[in-house]
């Protein structure tokens, strides 16, 4: 039952399914059960990047030059993100590389967690370069009420299946007597569940909760303001959609029944509460964005239109697993981000981010009264 | 009609809703769309995340690379795909 670092059984890793068959031995991508992954690793690998390649100089000046609330904004999100991305750095890892059973699918969770790791190292080149001790944001994300809320919802699916897997790969099947747990029940289908569970949730991490960071980091460079970090973010939003494929994949191909026929069985089962995980998310990333504009709003976004951004980029994300997009938006309320977002022009000098800029005026002229009744200017 | 094709027997129907646009085979469906003035979400504009995922209600699309998105049935992802058909196209699968 434990866990082997290379198992010395034979058998044919073409037959094992994604997870929960044989430990993986041999690192071998000349065969390929899922070759999706094999092209995941090839794209992810392609995309490298260096933080401290993107010059932030004009940034720091420019965020000396905000006004409090837009400042407060713009570190929130970045305690936010760091958030997010401290733990997809290692929870992939921890989690998954125990009860993964085929060798691209393993090397797939390491390359995307890796590149978790750039993001978090962006963060602190942008830190360092606008404030002056690192310290004062980095602590905070502790502190937090509203980031240690998020926190907890965030991690809660991968530690419930980290502490199922750590049993079953030590004391086996069985009811097990945990300090500070009391009985817990390890079983393979509780296992597969927990593991379902965490996909979802993971998948709502790097599909849905990025996003209401991303629209406030372009809605600044729509104004030509912080524009190394709207470059930075540029880089880690054509990541994050790689990642959100990559647990699409595993989420279909769970659901399908093609990999292990169990697997299928739960996804139905676990459905309710897949909408669950997808809902709550949704209702936490509205609020993010209250607690954002708390002090003020910036050009061209408020929390209204943000919360509706929320529920039509859920309702994608819900309809690209199988899920019924349930919410009322279904147009999107700030079409200008998606030229942010597309990834061909990355390496665009910041001055040409002037071009979209009317964008902001455009949408900024949609809104009625009705719309700024949530924020003071 | 924006888009005009050399070869006029390869011009295309696709019903969106009650509107009509008519498209090529020279190019993937999401750039003709915008050209006749209809936003469709999209991220990538290669096949790798899936934003621009529309229901296809009827018809045929292609792709000349296997996009890395997953396609789920009755979906096409715009960025991408050609159209081959005449095709009805949604959104959502439930507007
Ligand atoms: S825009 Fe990314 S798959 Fe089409
Ligand atoms: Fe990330
Ligand atoms: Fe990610």
């Amino acid at each position: 039952m434990s866990y082997s670092t290379f198992n010395r059984k034979r058998f044919d890793s073409m037959k094992e399914p994604m997870f929960f068959g044989e430990n993986v031995n041999v690192a071998r991508y000349d065969q390929q059960k899922h070759p999706i992954f094999e092209k995941l690793i090839e794209k992810q690998l392609s995309f490298f990047w260096r933080p401290e390649e993107v010059d932030l100089s004009s940034d720091r000046k420019d965020f000396q030059r905000l006004e409090a609330h837009e400042q407060h904004i713009f570190l929130s999100n970045l305690k936010y993100q760091t958030l997010l991305d401290s733990v997809q750095g290692r929870s992939p890892n921890v989690a998954l590389l125990p009860i993964v059973s085929i060798p691209e699918l393993e090397t797939w969770i390491e390359t995307w967690s890796f590149s978790e790791t750039i993001h978090s190292r962006s963060y602190t080149h942008i830190i360092r370069n606008i404030v002056n001790d690192p310290s004062l944001v980095f602590d905070d994300i502790t502190e937090n009420a509203e980031i240690t809320k998020r926190a907890e919802s965030v991690s809660k699916w991968y530690d419930d299946l980290i502490l199922l897997v750590g049993l079953y790969n030590t004391l086996g099947p069985g009811v097990h007597n945990v300090p500070g747990k009391g009985e817990v029940d390890v079983n393979l289908k509780a296992l597969k569940k927990a593991l379902y569970l965490t996909m979802v949730s993971v998948n709502v991490l790097e599909a849905i909760r990025f996003y209401v960071s991303f629209a406030c980091s372009f809605a600044f460079a729509e104004r030509t303001l912080m524009e190394g970090n709207a470059k930075i973010i540029k880089l880690i939003a054509r990541d994050e959609a790689l990642h959100l494929t990559g647990t699409q994949h595993i989420l279909n191909l769970m659901a399908s029944g093609k990999d292990d026929p169990e697997m299928e069985e739960i996804a139905k089962e676990c459905e309710d509460e897949a909408y669950q995980i997808f809902f709550e998310a949704a209702e936490q990333e509205k609020e993010w964005a209250s607690y954002l504009f708390k002090d003020g709003s910036m050009i061209g976004l408020n929390a209204q239109i943000l919360g509706q951004y929320v529920e039509y980029i859920t309702n994608i994300r819900m309809q690209a697993i199988g899920l019924l997009p349930t919410f009322e938006t279904k147009h999107n309320p700030i079409p200008w981000i998606n030229a942010w977002l597309v990834s061909d022009n990355v390496q665009v000098a910041p001055q040409e981010a002037e071009i979209s800029s009317y964008l902001v005026g455009q949408i900024d002229n949609d809104l009625d009264e009705s719309d700024f009744d949530d924020f003071d200017l | 009609m924006t888009a005009i094709s050399n070869n006029q027997d390869l011009l295309h129907r696709v019903l969106l809703g009650k509107k009509e646009i008519l498209v090529t085979e020279d190019e993937p469906l999401l750039a003709q769309l915008e050209r006749a003035g209809i936003l469709v979400e999209y991220q990538c504009r290669e096949g790798y995340c899936s934003s621009c995922s529309l229901k296809l209600l009827r018809g045929n699309v292609i792709y000349l690379e296997e996009p890395l998105a997953w396609v789920q049935s009755g979906y096409l992802l715009a960025c991408c795909a050609i159209v081959k058909s005449d095709i009805e196209i949604a959104f959502f699968s439930n507007n």
